[in-house]
């Protein structure tokens, strides 16, 4: 379960993400969308712990990720959408690593699952090769793996299809339903349009900070007063992007 | 305006933007650099005319001994530009992230060359030109030259600056297409580690301060040999000082053709440097983009050691410090570190080898007792240059990666501690090596002995946790070499501090140090209160270790759980 209340972040006198309020229940594949600069990376980095909310909370199956952020951690599996790491590291070895700050500290059963996952991601034939020689989709594919490893509660996603072929693009969209399956719950933003209308049950779009519609297709439909089944008129219009939809038609004359 | 100078626009305007551009505390860090610069240019420059005027004093080969310190300086610099410009141009021309952003553009290659070697020359060369100027003007201060000198200086600078790059990069040119880019950058590093340290060596163990005393020659033809330094007419460094010295000669000879041989010279290395670029840039550049498969041995010696190492920590302290022990010990330019250490750390031993006690009027037993007790804050001090280049950047060198530690369930004070406790146990050890071995050749007395160790092995805490702490308070993230990150502000009030906190314990262990040494020396017995003020003054010298070790690390515990990343 993620929960956000009332999360707000502010750099200077620049409000980035504006009291959103919104809960992820175990088992949901949520979609966030927005424009560039809308504040959804902003959010989720507020949502992992990795900047401090100027105010309001963000829990994880009921943690609070400030006040009991090594428990909420615990649970969280994280997938950046930059995937920096361990350069002198190998494949193996960051798996290894990763695991044991997780506490994963059977020495076998914690080789059992990196090897399981070096396989699930192919990677196996790199497991010994430093980082500094992978490709920016073998990367993806590692920091996936490592945002698996401890077997996470909640799943919180930045971009998930940045750097993948169509291959590891479909390996991803059918681990993500087999996780949600299991009852993780699953905030994933993404530009993607089409990912976020096959993937996800619910979806939030947040634009200048704020979210601006909630809810599942039909319901933002609902809400933008479109019949288009599509997502994205229905997003451009509810961004107020819709002139964009035009450009096309601009250039072609 | 030319195409080189259009791709050189990105380096300038983001220059002009950071200079522009105000950070937190950026005064007084500008201020702080800019005291360094100044006070470091003021000394050059009144070491180098003291020197100079004593050279003048002297007769005969007075002038003599200042033209081979000139030819001798030169043929340093040159020496200096042209494997940093090796080491520079492989990054310009071949590991920079913008070459992306200008190869696939329609750039002819002889345009990228002359920016890239534009660049290179600027990388490599504004640090020996801002330290050798006051070397210049020094010599022209003394020697008090016409405004001739400073015309003809600008002119052989210029060349003398080119000629050097144009060499390197065709170098690398070569290189390139011989071993990989990375590979390449990663040798020629270790080979400038070597070759500095055997410089060093040279120069230590050549004794220099008997040049001071021409006495100790048997004549002059020895004094002569000592000083000689290879010089070669086919060096432009050799045609730089030629130009030079007649206006330290009070004849002012043409330098035309010396000037003439420097331009020609770097004109003809420019155009080589262009033909290479032809022939051999794009298949090296191809080459510098395969990926370098380096598969690793599951098991080997540093992983065991480092595994040993570690086995006090507990489980998620000993994962990071085990990933910080591979992670330094894979990367060139942190290891090969050590090898510049291990060269520190023999000569340090090798200064007390030397010490010349027997001749000093003070009795031997006082002054080996009193060059000891001043051997820990010269040791506190070895340990503070060592920290600030590798524990100092501990926090900074997680770089980009830091995400991975942020949203892990580890808690930032298992973090920070994990690095306090991982480099506070080499160091330890280096502390005692340094302060046993020194004080064997010395031949202190055991509570000398005792007291040095106990309270350099204490001291060492401190130094760490200031480190630590202030590589916390003060990290650089987007900095990738550790060097960088040491030369930063935070790097230079690490060592005011650490410098601070090592005085004050010297400081506060003197007295009582004073006393029991008087009195056993005239073999008295100490009062009540001298004891009781031993006593506080050892329990000072505990409280501060104690704070040393407390307040940086909470403050830089506060700052980076405050940090948004």
């Amino acid at each position: 379960m993620i929960e956000l209340w009332q999360l707000s972040k502010k750099f200077g006198n620049f409000h980035a993400v504006k009291e959103v309020t919104l809960q992820v229940p175990p088992g949901e594949i949520f979609g966030f969308l927005g424009p560039n600069g809308a504040g959804k990376t902003t959010t989720i980095r507020m949502l992992v712990g990795l900047i401090k909310p100027t105010s309001g909370r963000a829990l994880l199956c009921g943690k609070d990720i400030i006040q009991e952020p090594e428990e909420a951690k615990s649970l969280l599996g994280y997938i950046p959408d930059r995937p920096f790491l361990y350069e002198k590291l190998t494949g193996l070895e960051f798996l290894e690593f990763i695991a044991e700050l997780h506490g994963l500290d059977s020495g076998r059963l914690r080789q059992k699952r990196v090897e399981e996952l070096l396989d699930f991601f192919d990677l196996k034939e790199w497991d010994r090769e430093l980082i500094e020689s992978y490709s920016h989709g073998m990367r993806q594919r590692l920091i996936l793996a490592a945002a698996l490893v401890h077997y996470p509660k909640v799943l919180i996603v930045d971009e998930p299809m940045i750097g993948l072929d169509p291959k590891g693009g479909r390996l991803v969209k059918r681990l993500f339903s087999e996780l949600a399956k299991s009852g993780v719950a699953i905030f994933m933003s993404t530009h993607i349009l089409e990912i976020a209308e096959v993937m996800c049950q619910r979806i939030a779009i947040i634009n200048e900070g704020r979210v601006i519609a909630l809810g599942t297709m039909p319901e933002l439909r609902e809400k933008a007063q479109t019949a288009d089944e599509r997502l994205e008129p229905l997003f451009l219009k509810l961004t107020g992007q819709e002139e964009m939809g035009r450009l096309g038609e601009d250039f072609r004359g | 305006m030319p195409t080189w100078l259009i791709l050189l626009r990105p380096k300038i305007i983001s220059l002009k933007h950071r200079l522009q551009q105000p950070h937190r505390g950026s005064r007084i860090r500008f201020l702080a650099l800019a005291g360094l610069a100044v006070g470091f240019w003021v000394l050059t420059f009144w070491t180098f005319q003291r020197v100079l005027v004593y050279f003048r004093s002297v007769e005969l080969f007075g002038d003599l001994l200042a033209s081979k310190l000139m030819g001798m300086i030169l043929l340093t610099f040159f020496s200096v530009l042209l494997f940093s410009n090796i080491i520079s141009s492989l990054s310009t021309f071949f590991l920079a992230e913008d070459l992306n952003l200008f190869i696939p553009r329609p750039v002819s290659w002889n345009r990228l060359f002359y920016a890239r070697l534009a660049e290179t020359t600027t990388h490599s060369s504004w640090m020996v030109l801002l330290f050798g100027l006051p070397v210049f003007l020094a010599y022209g201060w003394v020697y008090r030259v016409s405004i001739h000198y400073y015309l003809i200086l600008a002119l052989a600078v210029i060349p003398f600056l080119v000629i050097p790059a144009a060499l390197g990069t065709i170098f690398s040119m070569f290189l390139v297409n011989v071993f990989p880019a990375r590979r390449t950058k990663d040798v020629l590093f270790l080979l400038s580690i070597f070759l500095v340290v055997m410089l060093y060596f040279l120069l230590r163990f050549l004794q220099p301060e008997r040049l001071v005393h021409p006495e100790s020659f048997a004549g002059l033809v020895d004094y002569m040999t000592a000083l000689n330094a290879p010089s070669s007419p086919f060096l432009p460094s050799f045609w730089a000082a030629e130009a030079l010295l007649p206006f330290y000669q009070d004849h002012q000879a043409p330098s035309g053709f010396l000037i003439g041989l420097l331009w020609s010279t770097a004109g003809a290395m420019t155009i080589f440097g262009n033909w290479a670029s032809r022939a051999l840039y794009f298949a090296g550049w191809t080459r510098s983009q395969e990926a370098r498969r380096t598969r690793l041995r599951q098991r080997n010696w540093i992983g065991g050691f480092l595994r040993f190492g570690t086995s006090f920590l507990n489980f998620k302290m000993r994962a990071l410090a085990l990933k910080d022990g591979k992670v330094f010990f894979r990367d060139t330019s942190q290891w090969s570190q050590l090898i510049l250490l291990a060269a520190l750390v023999v000569v340090y031993l090798y200064n007390f080898g030397l010490l010349p006690l027997d001749k000093s009027p003070l009795p031997t037993f006082f002054l080996q007792n009193l060059i000891s007790f001043l051997n820990m804050g010269l040791a506190g001090f070895v340990l503070s240059a060592i920290s600030v280049r590798f524990v100092f950047p501990a926090v900074s060198l997680e770089g980009d990666s830091f995400w991975i530690i942020r949203s892990s369930p580890i808690t930032l004070r298992s973090f920070l501690w994990s690095k306090f406790w991982t480099n506070l146990l080499p160091l330890l050890i280096l502390a005692e090596i340094l302060i046993i071995l020194s004080n064997s050749f010395l031949q202190v007395t055991t509570f000398m002995m005792l007291l040095s160790s106990v309270t350099l092995f204490f001291m060492t805490f401190g130094i760490v946790a200031l480190g630590v702490g202030l590589g916390a308070l003060y990290p650089r993230f987007k900095v990738e070499s550790a060097a960088q990150i040491a030369s930063g502000f935070g790097g230079m009030l690490y060592m005011i501090l650490s410098m601070s906190f090592i005085g004050a314990v010297v400081l506060l262990e003197a007295w009582p140090v004073y006393a029991l040494f008087m009195a056993e020396f005239q073999q008295r017995t100490l009062s009540v209160f001298a004891w009781a003020g031993i006593v506080l003054s050892f329990l000072g010298v505990a409280i501060l270790n104690i704070l040393a070790v407390i307040i940086p690390m909470r403050l830089g515990l506060k700052r980076i759980a405050e940090m948004d990343f």
